[in-house]
Formats: C-alpha cells, sequence, structure tokens
C-alpha cells in the first residue's frame, strides 16, 4: 500500500487549456470574464497540483488501509475523508461551482475537470463523494421548486451535506425500468411516501455529513410500469423540517459491499420507509397527472451523463497516475543491457525497446484520450453559456455523441493499459508495496458502473447512430473528414527527418485518419445492412467493439490535431528550447496512436463485414464443456 | 495595525539546476514564494484573522515574473501588493535597500520576512532592512504575540527557546516550524486577480558583491565494488580508502 501521485507537472493540461483548445471563448463569458484569462490559469493548476500531491495524496494511502467499516447500522469512513471533504469543499473546489447566480465566483467545466483530473489521479476513491453532491445539487438546482432549492442547495454547496444517485436495486441493474421502489401520495402534492430498498449506493451513508441527500427513483402507485412510470425524488437521509431542525426519515443503512479495490468509497445497501416514516420531495411533474408517465429517467439522465463523463475522466486520471509512476519507476531501475550495445554495461530499463513501447502506448493512449474528453468539456461550457443558439446545438450535439465514448473507451482500456504499466515493473509491480497494484484494484469499477459499458455501447448504436434521423452522427463523421482536409496540405510540407532529428511529418498518420474513416462508413453500411435483414442480434454482438472502435477514430483525430500545432511549435522553438521535448512527445504519441491503434477501426469494420455469428450460434449447453 | 511581509521568487526546490552561459539558467524552471517566506505570509493572515492585523501589504524586490509569487500570497490572503522592479543580478545588498526604501513610504507597524531564501541561502536581507531602518529585529522566531506596542517572539535557541520583547515597528524572520502555510482557496486565487497590486522602480544601487562564477557541485565519483572473500575485501577497502580516497585518521 503506498499510493503515489505522480504527475510531475500540469504540462499537458495547460496545452489543452492555453494552447489547443480556443478557451478565450468561454473566458470571455459574463460569469467569468472578470477573473480568468488564459495567463491566469497557472495560478489554479499550479497550487492544485501541489494540493494533489501534499494534501490527497495521504488520503489515498489512508483509505487503501482503513477500509470502511459498518458497524451497529453506522458507517465508518477512512479517518482522513472528512476533513478533507469539508476543505475541498469549503474552499470552493466542489459543490459551490454548481452555483449559477450572477455573482456566483465558480470554475467553468473545462477548468473545474482539469483540477479534478489531479485530484482524481491523487485519490480516485474519495472523488465520488464529492462529485456526486454536484451532481445531485444539479438536479435540485434545475428541477427543484424554489422551496426545495433553498432548502437543500446552500448546505450542499458548503459541504455540510453530501448526495447521492439512488437507483440500483437487487433485482434492477442494467433494467432501471424494472426498480420496485414505490411512492404514495401525501396531503402535500409534492411531498410523497416513500417505500423501496436500493443498492449499491455510492456514499449512501456516511459519519461526516450531518445529512444525506438522496435522488431517488421511484414509481408513483399506479403509474406505468418500466421506465417511462419513473419519477424523482429527493429524499434526505433526515427530514428537513420548517425551521431547518433535521429529524428523523426513516432511512436506514443495511449494510455495505467489500468490494475488489475502492476500499475507502462506501457502497452501501439502504432502506427507506420501513417503518412507513419515510417522505421525499417530487421533481417535475406528477406522473399520475400526466397519463402515469413520469419525468424522472429523463431528469436523472442529466446527472447520469455528468456522472459518465466523471466516471471516463476518472479511469484517464487511473491510467495516467499508473504510467507516470511507471515511467519512474523504469527511469530508476537497472537490469540488462542494450540489445544493440551489450559491451556498454547495465542500463535503467527505459533504455529497452520493449520498455519504451509500453510507456509510450500508455503516454498516447492518455494523451489521446485526454483530447478527446477536454474537448466535450469544452462543448459543456459553450453549451451552458453561449448566446449564439446554433453553437450551444452543435456543443450539444457534440457532447451527445461522444459521452458515452468519454465514459467507456478510458474505462474498458484502463484494465489492460494498466495491466501493462505493472508489467513494465515486472515483479515489483504486482506487490502491494508499489502504487501500481492499488490503481488496478480501484479501476476496475468504472467499466461497470453508470451503466456497464454494454450499456453505452448500445446507446451510442442505438440513439446517436440514430439521433436526429441519423443527422447528428454524420455531422460527427464529416467534421472529422473537413479536419482531414483542411490540414493534408500543409502537413505533407511540413518539415522531417532532418539530420538527427526526429521525423516531425504527419502525412502517413492523416492518410490512416482518412482510411480509418472509410473504413467505418462501411462498418456502419454493414450493420445497417443487417438490420435490413432483420439480424437484430447482430447489434449488440459488435456494439463493445464499434464502440471502441468509434472512439479510436475519433480520438485519433484529436490528437493528430495537437500534434499539428505541436509540429508547428516545435519548429518554432528549435531542439534547444526547454520546452522542445514536450512538443516532439505530443507529435510522438499522435504517431504511436495512428499507426498502431487506429488500424484497429478498419479490423473491427471487416470482422463486422466478415459477420461471424459464433457467439449467437453456440448453444448455451456448448459452455458447459 | 498594518503587516507587510517580505516575499521572494524563488525556484520550485525539486528543480533541476542548470547552467547556461556561466549563469544559472532559469527558462522552463518553475518558480514559486521562498517557503521561508510563505510561512511569513500564513503568520501575517493568521494575525489578521485574530483582529490584531488590517493590513497584509506584500512586497516582493525582482524581475516582473515575481508578480506571481505576489499573486500567490493575495491568494493565501493578502491584501495588496508591491513589486520593486530590480534586476534579478541584485545582490543581498541592494535587495535590502530596494527593499527598505519601498517599506519606509508604506510605514507599517511589522515587517515580516523568512528568515533565509532556499536559493542563495544567505540569511541577509531581513537583517540588513532592520539595519537600514534602524529597527529592531528578531530572527527564526516560531511565535509572535502582539501587545501594547510590543512583539513577544520565541525563537530557537541553542538547546531550547529564547522570548525576545520588542518595541514595533520591528523586522522579524520566521522559522518554518512557525505554522503551516494554507493552501490558497478557489475564491482566494480569483479575488488575487482584482487585488491592487503597484509596480515601483528600486532604486539604484551598485552590488557589493561581484560574483565571479558560477559551478555546479563536483557530481559523486563512483563507488568500487569489491567482490571478494570478506577477509580479503576488507583489506582491499581499507586500501582504497587510504590510498585513493586518502581518508585521514587523526
Ligand atoms: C462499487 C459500486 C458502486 C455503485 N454505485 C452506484 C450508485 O451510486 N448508484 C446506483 O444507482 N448504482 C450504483 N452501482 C450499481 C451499478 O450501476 C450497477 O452495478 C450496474 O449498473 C450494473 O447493474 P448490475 O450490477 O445489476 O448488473 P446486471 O444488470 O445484472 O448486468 C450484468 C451483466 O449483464 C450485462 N447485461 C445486462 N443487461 C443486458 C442486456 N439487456 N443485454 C446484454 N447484456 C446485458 C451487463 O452489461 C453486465 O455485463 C454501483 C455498483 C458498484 C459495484
Amino acid at each position: 500500500m503506498s499510493a503515489n501521485f505522480a504527475y510531475l507537472n500540469a504540462r499537458d493540461l495547460k496545452f489543452i487549456l492555453k494552447e489547443w483548445l480556443p478557451t478565450e471563448e468561454i473566458f470571455a463569458y459574463p460569469q467569468y470574464a472578470d477573473y480568468y484569462s488564459k495567463e491566469d490559469l497557472d495560478s489554479v493548476l499550479d497550487p492544485c497540483l501541489k494540493m494533489a500531491k501534499e494534501l490527497i495524496e495521504p488520503s489515498n494511502e489512508d483509505g487503501d488501509s482503513h477500509p470502511c467499516q459498518f458497524a451497529n447500522g453506522k458507517v465508518i469512513t477512512p479517518p482522513t475523508f472528512g476533513p478533507l471533504f469539508h476543505k475541498l469543499q469549503e474552499e470552493g473546489w466542489g459543490t459551490s461551482n454548481i452555483d449559477d447566480s450572477e455573482d456566483a465566483m465558480v470554475l467553468p467545466k473545462v477548468l473545474l475537470s482539469a483540477v479534478w483530473e489531479m485530484f482524481l489521479a491523487a485519490n480516485p476513491t474519495f472523488l465520488p463523494y464529492i462529485i456526486l453532491t454536484c451532481g445531485a445539487a444539479e438536479l435540485i438546482r434545475d428541477f427543484a421548486t424554489e422551496e426545495v432549492k433553498e432548502m437543500f442547495l446552500p448546505k450542499m454547496m458548503d459541504g455540510s451535506w453530501s448526495g447521492t444517485m439512488c437507483l440500483t436495486e437487487p433485482s434492477a441493474g442494467s433494467d432501471v425500468g424494472d426498480i420496485l421502489s414505490k411512492a404514495y401520495p401525501t396531503d402535500n402534492p409534492r411531498i410523497f411516501r416513500i417505500k423501496g430498498s436500493k443498492m449499491f449506493i455510492t456514499g449512501g451513508d456516511n459519519d461526516f455529513t450531518e445529512n444525506i441527500v438522496h435522488l431517488y427513483l421511484a414509481r408513483i402507485e399506479g403509474a406505468k410500469p418500466g421506465t417511462k412510470g419513473i419519477s424523482l425524488f429527493v429524499v434526505p437521509k433526515y427530514w428537513v423540517n420548517e425551521d431547518g431542525s433535521l429529524s428523523d426519515n426513516d432511512v436506514q443503512t443495511t449494510g455495505i459491499e467489500h468490494k475488489l479495490g475502492m476500499y475507502g468509497s462506501v457502497t452501501a445497501s439502504l432502506s427507506f420507509g420501513e417503518n412507513n416514516g419515510c417522505r421525499g420531495w417530487l421533481l417535475g411533474a406528477n406522473s399520475m397527472e400526466n397519463d402515469g408517465v413520469g419525468e424522472g429517467m429523463a431528469q436523472m439522465f442529466q446527472m447520469m451523463n455528468g456522472a459518465r463523463m466523471e466516471t471516463g475522466h476518472s479511469a484517464l486520471a487511473c491510467i495516467a497516475n499508473a504510467y507516470y509512476n511507471a515511467r519512474d519507476y523504469c527511469k530508476d531501475r537497472i537490469q540488462g543491457r542494450l540489445i544493440t550495445d551489450p559491451k556498454s554495461g547495465r542500463v535503467t530499463i527505459i533504455n529497452h525497446e520493449d520498455i519504451k513501447r509500453t510507456l509510450l502506448m500508455g503516454k498516447a493512449h492518455i494523451e489521446a484520450m485526454r483530447a478527446m474528453m477536454y474537448r466535450t468539456y469544452f462543448a459543456f461550457d459553450i453549451k451552458h453559456n453561449d448566446l449564439d443558439p446554433e453553437k450551444r446545438q452543435k456543443a450539444s450535439n457534440l457532447i451527445e455523441v461522444t459521452t458515452p465514448l468519454c465514459k467507456a473507451y478510458p474505462s474498458d482500456e484502463a484494465w489492460w493499459l494498466i495491466g501493462e504499466a505493472i508489467q513494465a515493473y515486472g515483479g515489483y509491480g504486482y506487490c502491494e508495496e508499489y502504487p501500481v497494484a492499488q490503481i488496478a484494484r480501484d479501476v476496475k469499477i468504472y467499466s461497470i458502473w453508470e451503466g456497464t459499458n454494454f450499456i453505452q455501447s448500445m446507446d451510442l448504436v442505438g440513439r446517436k447512430w440514430m439521433m436526429g434521423k441519423g443527422a447528428v452522427f454524420a455531422e460527427f463523421l464529416q467534421e472529422m473528414r473537413d479536419f482531414c482536409e483542411a490540414h493534408k496540405a500543409t502537413v505533407e510540407a511540413a518539415a522531417g527527418g532532418e539530420a538527427g532529428l526526429p521525423d516531425l511529418s504527419l502525412g502517413k498518420e492523416f492518410a490512416i485518419l482518412e482510411r480509418a474513416l472509410e473504413s467505418y462508413s462501411q462498418l456502419q453500411m454493414a450493420i445497417g445492412g443487417y438490420m435490413g435483414q432483420k439480424k437484430v442480434g447482430m447489434l449488440p454482438l459488435y456494439a463493445r467493439r464499434i464502440l471502441t472502435a468509434t472512439s479510436q477514430l475519433y480520438a485519433g483525430r484529436c490528437i493528430l490535431d495537437q500534434a499539428v500545432l505541436a509540429s508547428r511549435k516545435a519548429q518554432e522553438l528549435g531542439p534547444d528550447h526547454y520546452d522542445y521535448n514536450f512538443y516532439i512527445g505530443k507529435i510522438m504519441s499522435a504517431k504511436y496512436y495512428l499507426r498502431n491503434v487506429v488500424p484497429n477501426v478498419w479490423a473491427v469494420a471487416d470482422i463486422i463485414k466478415d459477420g461471424d455469428c459464433s457467439a449467437l450460434d453456440i448453444p448455451i449447453g456448448a459452455f458447459d464443456y | 495595525m498594518k503587516v507587510l511581509v517580505c516575499v521572494k521568487q524563488t525556484f520550485d526546490t525539486e528543480a533541476k539546476i542548470e547552467l547556461k552561459d556561466g549563469k544559472i539558467n532559469d527558462a522552463g524552471i518553475n518558480l514559486i514564494i521562498n517557503p521561508y517566506d510563505e510561512v511569513a505570509v500564513e503568520g501575517a493572515i493568521q494575525l489578521k484573522e485574530k483582529g490584531i492585523a488590517t493590513e497584509v501589504v506584500i512586497v516582493s524586490a525582482g524581475a516582473d515574473k515575481a508578480m506571481d509569487a505576489i499573486r500567490t500570497a493575495l491568494a493565501m490572503g493578502a491584501d495588496r501588493g508591491i513589486l520593486v522592479k530590480q534586476d534579478s543580478a541584485a545582490d543581498e545588498y541592494a535587495r535590502a535597500v530596494a527593499l527598505a526604501d519601498a517599506i519606509k513610504k508604506e510605514n507599517p507597524d511589522l515587517i515580516l520576512a523568512g528568515h533565509v531564501a532556499a536559493d542563495d541561502g544567505s540569511s541577509q536581507v531581513p537583517t540588513r532592512i532592520a539595519e537600514i531602518l534602524g529597527l529592531p529585529h528578531v530572527n527564526v522566531i516560531t511565535s509572535i504575540e502582539i501587545a501594547g506596542g510590543k512583539a513577544t517572539c520565541t525563537s530557537e535557541a541553542d538547546g531550547g527557546t529564547a522570548v525576545t520583547e520588542v518595541s514595533i515597528p520591528a523586522v522579524i524572520s520566521s522559522q518554518v516550524s512557525w505554522n503551516e502555510p494554507r493552501y490558497p482557496s478557489m475564491k482566494g486565487i480569483m479575488q488575487a486577480k482584482k487585488k491592487p497590486v503597484a509596480t515601483v522602480d528600486a532604486i539604484a544601487v551598485e552590488n557589493k558583491v561581484k560574483v565571479l562564477e558560477f559551478a555546479l557541485p563536483a557530481g559523486k565519483t563512483a563507488g568500487i565494488k569489491i567482490e571478494e572473500d570478506p577477509d580479503v575485501a576488507a583489506a582491499q577497502m581499507a586500501d582504497w580508502m587510504k590510498n585513493t580516497v586518502k581518508v585521514e585518521v587523526k
């Protein structure tokens, strides 16, 4: 057990925010204009890097060595978690950022995300307590009456109370429509009596906030079955009386899970209204006044979409921290001799070809995923602030299409990528004395919660491909074609491979992206063909691989865009400049990603065109052997 | 009560020092507030939080970049700043003269500083400022009480602590064990941008110190590995220590 936050600097985040994305557009919005300019970002990122190292990293060790416990009906969290929660909340790094009042001092999403990435890497187990409080508070902000907002928001924003999302029940996981939780009317049309039990609730209980505000899905008695009939309620652990005092609300913790990782994060089973004494506030319209149709799922999707982004981002932060740790180890560990110069004596392992490849594979994936994710975070700020409806719509479309990619791609790749970071350590990586073992345990959950990655894949091919009769996805693909067209000529002319200097040309990489785009069209046509033949099973059969290919295509476009900029900067600065290596590293990341990862897009297209159905044809009985 | 804190911008203590054209190369180096000065800033802010200080002013002598150090101190909670623009090659004497001049114009009730800078480690500037301004001076304090126009300072002394009472205004330098500097809050960082920082030129004086040369410490020379049985190895080791390393036995 030896957590270690190994971000040496925030250089790539600064590149994204100060050089690559046009963040000046965001900082010009009235809410931020008084406080920020691109030049000021170091004053936010540098102290946060320091806080991640000095303040948050120690809590990660604490969480792993003092797992959450459940005794006498009460949850005990790791000792450092409560004080850290209050400190970050009180000092403006958490839920206060959801404040949309005119004079609120808040960070734009794209900047807060950069701060959170460092915090997540320093302790991925801790951050959900804050992230879920933000998501829950945002739902109240957007859907509650003034009375309910006033009751809950100030206390959630200052960290006195925390929040959760309560969807899952013992018999309803992926299929939320099957929930059994019920809501019964009372004399007050906004207040319902709640009865049901939830499980796997992250932060469902704790010993450091005065109250816990559950955003709770239930069906009002008599409403339609399935997801249609579901409504959303604010169900506090302690009922808030008119004078602000708290009283029991019949919410009990019945147990917590013992998990593969994430020891510091409470995963609680909760029972609501066992003694008929639980009440909750309804958000939005009463389903019984709307043909039994509730607004709950649509409302909850707002929180889920946010949480899906944060899930992918958590996976990315874990991958990055694993590889930054591995890099440091490989610079120290002496083993073996150079294959190209065996007589020169023993070397640090970072000099070996296969270790360099492993580290660049990690770096390339991290930077490609990061580029993809921050482009979406940037779109969030446009969507929330821009006055031009067309621009807002475009941003919204990008968010819709890329949310499943941002959730599932990093969390799918994290497991094997962190496995490879362990591999770079050799035997020491398998030992708890080094930090990568814990990262591997903690990271697995991200492909499962917030909708498994299969659910994300179906969201992509079932909903996002079809949005606006396919126009939204067509626009997404067309943007990538336009990107290739716009840059092809310039990159072909770029300098490259002069004596002793690395090859900075990107012509080959653009050709690969174009070929991948072409393959992707064929892939979609093949799936279209199967659907035309009513072979519906082909869609879920290939969905996860399609999501991976889509992400690789898009992340390839994003990192190649960064490389175009880096190539220009590297040529301007020249090899003697202190920042030259950053830009060269960026170009090498792009080259690795395009030449070694993106070709999977046509491999997947070929497999889908071939249309192997063995996994559909195999009788279930054949799995017995 | 107005408290003024002298702050120097230094290299990040983790930075790798390199020489270029005979000078220390600061390209690409992360610059921070001298950690000892950060303690003085925290001490001043705590005095304000206790209602003893009414205003905390940060003063830094240095190049334009030193503005970042001032902003960091403002983000922690100081009220305003003064950047005394001065060539980065100024020595401790020239720094003290420039700072003393700016301090005099502010007429503060208390002047705080770190007792040493993490870069050149010369521990001269606060003492020189006190001398130039003719003010009492206490070094390496670990706590301070202000009452009745006096500062009662506790500092580390050989094998114990010393308690010194001085009239204020006085120049007082901090030891790191005084307190733990806070991290700036998000609001603190945002507000820092709007807090006033005046820029003045340093009064021109000649350095008293002339730097002849910068040199990096000699790298550690490789050790030897003796792979023999212990009796032979001990003899070889003794021989190596005596004749190669030339360890003197007194
Ligand atoms: C540590 C942890 C924290 C959690 N935190 C929360 C929380 O805060 N709030 C909350 O509400 N929930 C939470 N969950 C629950 C989580 O979201 C669910 O576990 C997840 O959605 C999957 O549901 P399930 O476990 O019931 O699996 P199942 O739904 O039973 O799925 C099992 C497998 O079958 C697949 N599958 C399911 N249906 C289909 C289908 N129709 N077609 C093809 N494949 C299918 C799934 O992809 C999965 O691989 C948490 C879970 C864990 C482990």
